[in-house]
């Protein structure tokens, strides 16, 4: 029978989806939601079951209706479910207005798209009643049912289109509010009629090309029309090869003429931008010089040059691994999802972080993924200028991204750590989504070393996890684009957590039991990239599409193998482990499937069961994209005018700060570079695996009313319950930097990273300390643009310096190249370049995790001091900023200097903080790195959480502004106990760490900041003036910055 | 000659995320610990009678368990009910303790163990929340939270607020504090839950369920301020009681 059920909340109970679904209209347009007084949110499930009415009855109650919680309609199936009339009326009587003007929004899926609620709910009623319901079909939805004067058809659309509905995967229709009231829709025929009906579409048909004739206009449009984004040089050279008589003579052999659509597909996602790097590995002429490569030069031939004991395998796989101790291994990758979350921010984050957890699944012979990371570049939340065609408002990003980790962590009970979240109106172009994973590995697995991938002839392809559909084609193709108003949203998807967490589950069982030889996740450009790229390993494969589970019907050859469906894996298999692997994966609910075998033919070979589609040299497709070749300059920027003044009148200088350092200080704590992250952290799961020792906020006082949270530098986790060992993760990020000198810039951002994970403990400085590196570049185009070329290439260098500087090694890293806007405004064309942007993100051993350390002052009394590099600048500083967009604050200063590094004092105090030199380390209290915001950004936030006060002594003869407020490089906050005060400093002169010490924790609840004059201190504590103060409630607020997140 | 080690089942499969630091803080409290996929379980038929000879203790950890369709924990419950047949009250009746903490906790309220007269919901925040939050038991009829006072426990969940029903709310609560089953409460209720409830137990206070995370707390370097108390990073933390306690009672 067919029926139809509708599963509310109780009106007594607040309706925590229609909640949601009311802030995100909110987010995307005030207007809209203004239109809504009272909205209510049903869960839908259409039934078609082998079941009569007598045994349905009790199995839906059992299974769909939580008496406490809902109320069940079914029209007249089950009449006592809900309220007087057992309808939607009930509901709507509880309504505040009435009469009320009524109206729903039903969404439903398209035919063919995975449902799992459906799933389940066929599922459920299985166990229930004790028996299998081939023939049965349940589809689930949602009814969003709304009441207000102005909801009219235009309204709902837009609520229907733009929040409601993912128009990729489902459909909607409008419910009016006589139809709500009557119970039409329950009615079989109806039913019947709402169920989606998957109707195949086109035939199997493999298209061919002749290439020969081609012109080179001919080329470029077929590029074009296919999303192949292939430049015409490498359309020639896949002409080319086509028209090789040898070629031609070996076609001819097995039936193929002529190009297929299959053929050149996969030659497409190989030579893509994402999946080949073409622009990190062009020969580039900069400044007199030709740069072979720079990913070679800068990247791997870096991390060549330092060497460290505990590097297994760097570049070669789906991420770094490294040694952790003599047992386990321990991997990272980062990747970005730009273009896929400007468009829908919810699913292009939430595949992000799903796929970056199956590079760590396909890492090796395959690791646990034990902590995720997310940074996120995108504009201010509070832009109000007309937004250009197809650009979404931050906010709304922020919101659906922030959604996406969450579910991708949370579900799949993986910590989120580390992140960051940067502003900058640039990010309008594009938002920078960086989604980052790492995981444990034993050493050996089943007797074969983890880091090496191995693959002998005769091994069996598997495709496993999800099945393979028209979503996500053309994602690895459509990310080397840039965004404009007409990219594809079909190139978007939805992840499955569910799936991918049970196939995680699986893989890492089937790993301990040695059933498969060597593993690689399925991501960008699908089976082509997956098994085009393990075919290099035994010199061939051959597969046949026809044996891929498919989500439907009527899939083209080419769409299967380019499709990036999600949570799929690609799984290689020895034939003597062919039953044992396709029996545990049954037993775990996973589907797989056998798609062919490698071999050593030296081509890529693909059937569509007997009738070959493909054949393709593997030296062609993978050496065969033409090298660009890029030409680079950088002109230094004219520095733009400082909005800060400069004096050399130390008496107005003094006069200034006295009277601006406290507004400046809350102006710098509350901008949203510095601000709190705190709403967002805690949706993120940071603790799950019961890892945790270092979180990303210490709280004090937890679970009481003075409960207060402040921020810490970066994340410990203690990986492995045998052993004391942890792993810290932090990030290093500085685009503002990038508009003075990228090679500060990517400086800047490696000794960020460096100094974060050294707050919380990282070991540093022996040839055993590990302490790896990840970078992340996101630039705008730079093949057309010699300077933005020069700008990369300005990075790339000051990332070598730094890293070489610091013997920290690149592990792994990913470039993205396309990140701008080109489209139009108000009827204007415009273009949106992000700044230079490049992310790096620190992976380091803490030798012993009782010894790890947080942020915050933890004593009254304890002496407070500035540790390291005392040289700091105001250029390029937040305070630069904030003056430049605050017009009531004008400071003036003493001195305009640009921080610099200073990489030997660096290595000093670095190998003090990690362990390599000295013993007294154990005896910090507290170390917080200074960043933005500088020094009294650094003291504000380690007394923010404890709410004690301080007293800061600045010292006469240096510019206060510059010393409270300047950034740079290699510099710390500590707090030590008195009586440990004199070994410590005994060790930083034995040791030549600069220091001073520049004050107290107090016994009180603010900050006061004194300015101590070169003359004895004139003040009867001996401080000296009192500058200005702050109260722990003022510098709370400010950091909280309550109203401007959510 | 030593007593043999009890033995402890971690259900685990098909979301279940919580396995391995559950497990963990059972072996750390001298059981004998079998992770177990709830697929094989059903396979092998492992019912009533084999449960309760060989296991002592069965707990079902924290997670996503079936991506809370349905409900969260519905579709764990009814396959534990349905397809192995498992009674727990009868099984706690016949001397075995369970555990349910997170996603576990909801299964065995979807399972009725406390009613039909309550549920558990969003939190009234209508967010998901990770944080640390200090919880006290109140009477003595649960085995696992014997000689606990307030404690600090961290919660990481978005449907904990538990509701009683409002058409037999005073009965219902009565009931509870009657059999002492409403053995936990928050200090500070930021997820609105009623009555302030973190964790319910049956009548025999053998069967817990609880929102806040037990087995997350078994070192003293998981709670967010112990940089501030080094003296005590090497010690215990106070969630390993609770296994502790089963130990003891499955002695």
């Amino acid at each position: 029978m067919f029926a139809r059920i509708e599963i509310a909340v109780r009106p007594d109970l607040v309706d925590s989806t229609a909640q949601n679904l009311m802030r995100r209209i909110e987010l995307t347009d005030p207007h809209l939601r203004r239109q809504i007084r009272w909205a209510r949110y049903l869960e839908i499930y259409w039934l078609d079951l082998p079941v009569g009415r007598e045994e349905l009855i009790p199995a839906l109650s059992e299974i769909a209706w939580d008496r406490v919680l809902q109320w069940v309609f079914t029209g007249n199936l089950m009449p006592a479910a809900a309220g007087k009339t057992g309808g939607l009326q009930d509901l709507m009587e509880v309504a505040p207005y009435r009469p009320g003007r009524f109206c729903g929004v039903e969404r439903r899926y398209r035919p063919g798209v995975t449902d799992t609620k459906g799933r389940s709910f066929l599922d459920a009623l299985e166990i229930v009643l004790g028996k299998k319901l081939d023939q049965g079909r349940a589809s689930s939805g949602g009814l969003f049912v709304m009441e207000g004067p102005g909801l009219d058809e235009d309204v709902l659309a837009r609520i229907a289109r733009d929040i409601l509905c993912n128009e990729t995967l489902e459909t909607w229709t409008l419910v009016p509010e006589d139809g709500l009231k009557k119970n039409e829709r329950f009615h079989q025929e109806r039913v019947k009629y709402d169920l989606p009906k998957w109707q195949p579409r086109g035939l199997q048909v493999v298209e061919t090309f002749d290439l020969s004739k081609m012109s080179d206009s001919d080329l470029e449009n077929l590029s074009r029309k296919k999303t192949f984004a292939l430049s015409l040089e490498e359309m020639k050279a896949i002409q080319a090869y086509f028209n090789d008589p040898k070629v031609q003579e070996k076609r001819s052999l097995i039936g193929m003429k002529n190009a297929t659509d299959v053929e050149l597909e996969v030659i497409a996602q190989t030579w893509s931008e994402h999946c080949k790097h073409k622009i990190f590995n062009a020969v580039v002429t900069f400044e007199g010089q030709t740069i072979d490569s720079l990913f070679k030069t800068y990247v791997v031939g870096t991390t060549q040059n330092i060497k460290k004991p505990w590097l297994l395998s760097v570049f070669k796989d789906n991420g770094g691994i490294c040694a952790f101790d003599d047992d386990d291994a321990f991997c990272v990758k980062v990747e970005t999802h730009n273009s896929a979350s400007a468009l829908e921010p919810f699913g292009g984050s939430l595949t992000g972080m799903l796929a970056v957890n199956r590079d760590i699944l396909g890492c090796g012979l395959g690791a646990k993924p034990v902590f995720n990371t997310n940074v996120m570049c995108i504009a201010p939340l509070d832009y109000r200028e007309t937004l250009p065609d197809r650009i979404l408002h931050p906010r709304r990003i922020l919101d659906g991204v922030r959604r996406g980790v969450q579910q991708a962590g949370n579900q799949s009970g993986i910590p989120t750590i580390n992140g960051a979240l940067i502003f900058d109106e640039r990010y309008l172009g594009k938002p920078l989504v960086y989604c980052g994973s790492g995981g444990i590995m034993p050493r050996i697995s089943a007797g074969e070393p983890c880091e090496v991938k191995k693959i002998l002839p005769g091994d069996r392809i598997f495709m496993v996890g999800g099945r393979v559909g028209k979503d996500g084609i053309h994602g690895a193709t459509f990310s080397s684009l840039a965004l404009s108003d007409h990219s594809p949203t079909s190139a978007v998807q939805l992840g499955d957590t569910m799936i991918q967490k049970r196939m995680a589950d699986f893989l890492l069982e089937a790993r301990d039991l040695g059933l498969y030889r060597a593993i690689t996740d399925n991501g960008a450009g699908g089976l082509s990239s997956s098994v085009g790229e393990m075919a290099l390993l035994s010199g061939g494969a051959q597969v046949d599409v026809s044996q891929a589970k498919a989500k439907y019907t009527g899939l083209k050859p080419f769409e299967i193998i380019v499709s990036e469906s999600q949570e799929r894996m690609t799984v290689i298999v020895p034939p003597i482990q062919v039953a044992g692997f396709q029996s545990l994966a049954e037993r775990r609910g996973v589907e797989v499937s056998d798609l062919g075998e490698f071999n050593s033919s030296g081509s890529f070979d693909i059937f569509n069961t007997s009738v070959q589609v493909a054949s393709l040299s593997l030296n062609f497709l993978h050496e065969g994209v033409p090298r660009l070749k890029l030409s680079a300059q950088w002109t230094p920027p004219a520095a733009a005018p400082s909005p800060i003044l400069v004096s050399t009148n130390s008496e107005q200088v003094l006069e200034s700060f006295k009277k601006l350092g406290q507004p400046v200080l809350l102006g710098l704590l509350s901008r949203p570079n510095i601000a709190s992250k705190e709403w967002i952290i805690r949706q993120y799961d940071h603790e799950a695996q019961g890892t945790s020792v270092v979180k990303p906020l210490h709280i004090t006082a937890s679970g009481t009313t003075r409960a207060w949270s402040g921020p810490n530098d970066a994340s410990v986790i203690k990986p492995k319950v045998t052993s004391d060992l942890g792993l810290a993760v932090g990030c290093g990020i500085q685009p503002k930097l990038s508009d003075i000198d990228p090679f500060l810039m990517a400086q800047a951002a490696v000794d960020e990273a460096v100094r974060n994970v050294l707050c919380v403990g990282a070991e540093y400085g022996t040839p055993d300390s590990v302490l790896a590196l990840v970078d992340n570049f996101c630039w705008s185009d730079p093949i057309h643009d010699v300077e933005k070329m020069g700008a990369l290439v300005r990075a790339c260098q000051g990332l070598q310096n730094a890293a070489l500087a610091l013997g920290t090694p690149l592990i792994s890293g990913k470039d993205s190249m396309k990140n701008e806007y080109q489209g139009m405004r108000r009827g204007q064309s415009i273009s949106i370049s992000v700044p230079p942007t490049l992310l790096i993100t620190a992976v380091a051993r803490v030798t012993d995790i009782k010894q790890a350390r947080t942020a915050d002052f933890k004593s009254v009394g304890d002496f407070i001091y500035l540790i390291g590099n005392n040289e700091f600048g105001l250029q390029g500083s937040e305070l630069q900023s904030l003056v430049r967009e605050t017009a009531q604050i004008h400071p003036v200063s003493a001195e305009l200097h640009l921080g610099r590094p200073n990489w030997n004092l660096a290595t000093q105090i670095y190998s003090w903080l990690g362990g390599a030199q000295g013993k007294q380390q154990f005896r910090l209290k507290s170390l917080h790195d200074l960043s933005e915001g500088g020094l009294m950004v650094a003291v504000a936030e380690s007394l923010i959480s404890r709410g004690l006060g301080a007293s800061l002594w600045i010292s006469g003869g240096r510019d206060p502004w510059e010393l409270s407020f300047g950034e740079g490089f290699h510099s710390f906050v500590g707090s030590v106990a008195p009586d440990d005060a004199p070994s410590i400093e005994a060790e930083w002169d034995e040791l030549g760490i600069p220091f001073q010490r520049i004050g107290n924790v107090e016994n009180h609840d603010r900050l006061e900041v004194f300015v101590r004059g070169s003359a004895p201190a004139t003040s009867s504590n001996g401080f000296g003036d009192l500058a200005f103060t702050a109260t722990i409630t003022q510098l709370r607020a400010a950091w909280s910055r309550e109203g401007y997140w959510e | 000659m030593r007593p043999q080690s009890p033995h402890a089942l971690v259900v685990t499969g098909d979301g279940i995320q919580g396995e391995g630091e559950t497990a963990h803080a059972f072996r750390l409290a001298k059981f004998d610990v079998d992770i177990r996929h709830l697929n094989d379980l059903i396979q092998e038929k492992l019912g009533m009678d084999e449960l309760c000879r060989k296991y002592s203790a069965v707990a079902f950890p924290g997670g996503f368990s079936f991506g809370d369709d349905l409900g969260a924990g519905r579709i764990l419950g009814l396959k534990l009910t349905y397809q192995l047949g498992w009674d727990l009250a009868t099984y706690a009746s016949r001397g075995g303790l369970v555990l349910g903490i997170g996603n576990g906790f909801q299964a065995l309220i979807r399972m009725g163990i406390f009613g039909k007269d309550l549920s558990i919901t969003h939190n009234a925040t209508g967010k998901w929340s990770d944080t640390w939050t200090k919880v006290t038991p109140s009477g003595n009829r649960c085995v696992w939270l014997r000689g606990l006072g307030t404690m600090d426990l961290p919660i990481r969940h978005a449907e904990g607020r538990i509701v009683i029903g409002a058409s037999r709310r005073a009965e219902t609560l009565a009931k509870l504090d009657r059999l002492g089953m409403a053995c936990l409460k928050y200090e500070e209720n930021s997820i609105g839950s009623d009555e302030k409830r973190a964790g319910l137990c049956d009548s025999t206070g053998r069967i817990l369920g609880l929102m806040p995370r037990p087995e997350s707390y078994i070192r003293g370097t998981a709670h967010p301020e112990w940089t501030a108390q080094r003296g005590r990073a090497g010690a215990p933390g106070v969630g390993l009681t609770f296994f502790e306690n089963a130990y003891h009672e499955a002695m």
